[in-house]
C-alpha cells in the first residue's frame, strides 16, 4: 500500500443560493429582476494536512463545513479558491450506499461502484466474492439495492470501500449504522487498513469513535480551522464548549 | 480541454461498464427485451412505407429502403438526444457523492444508442440482401457505400455534441427537454426522410428563389446526412422517371437526380465536428455546477 497524503492550502468554497428557486426558464424569465442570489461561504480558508498513515478526525457543529470539506476532497465540488493536493487513491464513504443504483442488484452495484472508484473490470471481478463475504449480506446480494435496509447499504458501501486498495479513506459518519458486530468488524478493518499504512480522514459526531481511531483531531468552526490537537485535548475543549450557547453568532 | 480528454481516457473502463449497464437494462428487464428497441422503428417504417409507397411516391420501387436509409440515422440522433437529456438529472444523487468525469453520463447514453444503430444498420443490409435475392436485377446497393463509415462517424460526432449540449442545459432548466422534444419532432419534417432532396430541389420555392431554399435546406447537417445515407447506399432517385403519380411530372420536374455533393458533405462534416467540440467545451464549462445549481 503506497503512502497517500492530503495537503489542503487555504481552501475556500462558496455556494450560490437562489432564494427564488429558478428551476425552469419560466421562473427565470419572470423573476429575473427579483431573483436574489446569495453567496454563502461555507469554507473560509481551510489549511490542513493529513500525513501518510495518519488518521485525522474532523469535529464541529452542523453547518461548520465538515461534509463540504470531504465532498471537495472526493472531487464532487470544485474549490472556489485554494488548492487540494491528494496523492493516492481515495475511497469516499460520504453517505449510506453512496453511488449505488437502486435498480441494480447488490452484485452489479459492487462491480459498478468499484469501477467508478478506479478499478479495472478484471480487478473488480477478482474481489467481488471477498466483498460479498465481508458484507455478510448473503442471498440478498442478488436483489436490487432499493430493497436493502440502511444497515445493509452501509455494510455493502463499507465493504466495497475497504476492498479497492485505497490509500486514503474518507469517512463521513457511516461507522455508526451497522449493528454492534458489524461495527466491531469495521473497526477491525480500519485498524488493519491503518496498520498497512493507510491514511484516513473522517468526520464524526461520536466522540468515542474519534477517541478510538484518530491520531489528530481538527475542530472546524464556521468554515475555519478552530483548533488542532490530540483527540483528548480537542474533545475536552469541544464538549466543554457547551451545547451551542452562541448559535446566532 | 486536453486534460479533460486524458481524464476521460482514464475512465474508459467505467464508460464501457455504463454502456453495458444501459444495454442490459434495455434488453434484459422486459419480457420481449431485444424486440422492443426494434419494434418501434419497425412499425414506424412499416406505416410510413405503406403510406408513402401507396399514396405518394406510387411509381418508386423500394420506397421502404429509402425511408429506412434515412430514418435509422435520424432515429439514432433523436433517441440519443432524448435519452441523454435525462442522463445527468437522473444521476444527480450519484454525482453528489462520487467523482467520475460527468460527461460519461451523456456519452454512455449516446453509445448504447449507437450500438443499437449499428445493429439496425446490419438488419437493414440484411433486408436489402433478401430483397435482392427475391428480385435480382434490382440490386439497390451502390458502390458509394464505402462512404458509409464516414457518414456514421459524422452522425456520431453530431449526436455526441448535441447530447452534451442538451444534457448540460437540461440540468439547469428542465424545460430544455420539452423544447428539444418538440424541435426533434419538427426536425423530422424538414429532413428528407419520407421524401427526397430532389423533391426539395424541384419545389417552386426553390426554383423561384434560385436554389437558395435548397442551399439552406442542406446546411442542416441532419437533413444532409439523411440525403447522403440514401445516396451512398441506394440507387439514385430520378424524379423525372418516378415522380409523384398523378402529377404531370415532365412539366414540374426540372431537376433530375442529384449526385452526392462533396461540398455539402464537407460542410456537413465540418458542422458535425464543430457541434461536437462546442458541446464538449460547453459541458466542461458547466459540469462543476451540476451538483450545486442554485
Amino acid at each position: 500500500m503506497s503512502q497517500g497524503y492530503i495537503k489542503i492550502r487555504d481552501l475556500r468554497k462558496e455556494f450560490l443560493l437562489n432564494t427564488s428557486g429558478a428551476g425552469s426558464i419560466k421562473t427565470m424569465l419572470l423573476w429575473w429582476k427579483r431573483r436574489k442570489l446569495t453567496h454563502v461561504e461555507v469554507l473560509k480558508g481551510v489549511s490542513l494536512e493529513v500525513n501518510p498513515g495518519e488518521c485525522v478526525a474532523v469535529v464541529g457543529k452542523n453547518g461548520a463545513g465538515k461534509s463540504t470539506l470531504l465532498s471537495l476532497l472526493a472531487r464532487v465540488y470544485k474549490p472556489t479558491s485554494g488548492s487540494i493536493e491528494v496523492k493516492g487513491r481515495i475511497a469516499p464513504l460520504l453517505e449510506l450506499g453512496a453511488g449505488f443504483h437502486p435498480d441494480l442488484t447488490g452484485i452489479e452495484n459492487i462491480y459498478f461502484n468499484g469501477v467508478i472508484l478506479g478499478l479495472s473490470r478484471k480487478e473488480m471481478r477478482d474481489r467481488t466474492q471477498a466483498i460479498i463475504d465481508f458484507s455478510e449480506i448473503g442471498d440478498h446480494i442478488n436483489a436490487p439495492t432499493r430493497t436493502y435496509s440502511s444497515g445493509m447499504l452501509a455494510r455493502l458501501g463499507f465493504s466495497v470501500a475497504v476492498h479497492i486498495d485505497a490509500d486514503i479513506l474518507l469517512v463521513d459518519e457511516v461507522l455508526a449504522v451497522g449493528d454492534y458486530d458489524f461495527e466491531r468488524k469495521c473497526y477491525a478493518k480500519i485498524d488493519e487498513f491503518r496498520a498497512n499504512g493507510g491514511t484516513i480522514l473522517f468526520v464524526s459526531h461520536q466522540m468515542d469513535a474519534v477517541r478510538r481511531v484518530a491520531d489528530r483531531c481538527v475542530w472546524l468552526k464556521d468554515g475555519q480551522v478552530h483548533q488542532v490537537g490530540t483527540p483528548d485535548q480537542i474533545i475536552g475543549e469541544y464538549e466543554g464548549h457547551g451545547p451551542a450557547p452562541e448559535l446566532g453568532s | 480541454m486536453l486534460g479533460e480528454l486524458k481524464e476521460l481516457w482514464r475512465y474508459r473502463e467505467l464508460l464501457l461498464v455504463m454502456v453495458q449497464r444501459d444495454l442490459k437494462i434495455r434488453y434484459k428487464n422486459s419480457a420481449l427485451g431485444f424486440l422492443w428497441s426494434f419494434l418501434n422503428p419497425l412499425l414506424t417504417v412499416g406505416v410510413m412505407t405503406f403510406v408513402y409507397s401507396n399514396f405518394i411516391f406510387q411509381k418508386q420501387p423500394q420506397m421502404g429502403a429509402y425511408i429506412m436509409a434515412a430514418y435509422l440515422p435520424f432515429m439514432f440522433f433523436q433517441q440519443s438526444i432524448m435519452d441523454s437529456s435525462q442522463s445527468v438529472i437522473a444521476s444527480v444523487s450519484l454525482i453528489k457523492k462520487i467523482y467520475f468525469p460527468r460527461e460519461l453520463l451523456p456519452l454512455a447514453a449516446v453509445l448504447s444508442n449507437f450500438v443499437n444503430f449499428l445493429f439496425a444498420l446490419t438488419i437493414f443490409f440484411g433486408y436489402l440482401l433478401v430483397n435482392y435475392l427475391l428480385n435480382p436485377g434490382s440490386f439497390p446497393i451502390q458502390s458509394t457505400v464505402y462512404l458509409l463509415p464516414m457518414l456514421v462517424l459524422f452522425s456520431l460526432a453530431l449526436t455526441l455534441g448535441g447530447s452534451l449540449i442538451v444534457s448540460a442545459l437540461n440540468t439547469f432548466y428542465e424545460d430544455v427537454k420539452y423544447i428539444v422534444s418538440i424541435l426533434l419532432y419538427l426536425l423530422f419534417f424538414i429532413c428528407p426522410i419520407v421524401y427526397f432532396d430532389e423533391t426539395v430541389a424541384n419545389s417552386k420555392l426553390n426554383l423561384n428563389s434560385e436554389w437558395l431554399a435548397y442551399k439552406i435546406y442542406n446546411l442542416n447537417p441532419i437533413a444532409h446526412l439523411c440525403t447522403a445515407y440514401k445516396k451512398a447506399i441506394l440507387a439514385p432517385y430520378d424524379p423525372k422517371v418516378m415522380g409523384p403519380a398523378g402529377s404531370d411530372s415532365s412539366d414540374i420536374v426540372q431537376v433530375g437526380s442529384i449526385p452526392i455533393s462533396w461540398n455539402y458533405l464537407a460542410a456537413t462534416g465540418f458542422t458535425c465536428f464543430f457541434v461536437l467540440i462546442f458541446g464538449y467545451w460547453l459541458f466542461n464549462r458547466l459540469k462543476w455546477r451540476f451538483v450545486e445549481r442554485p
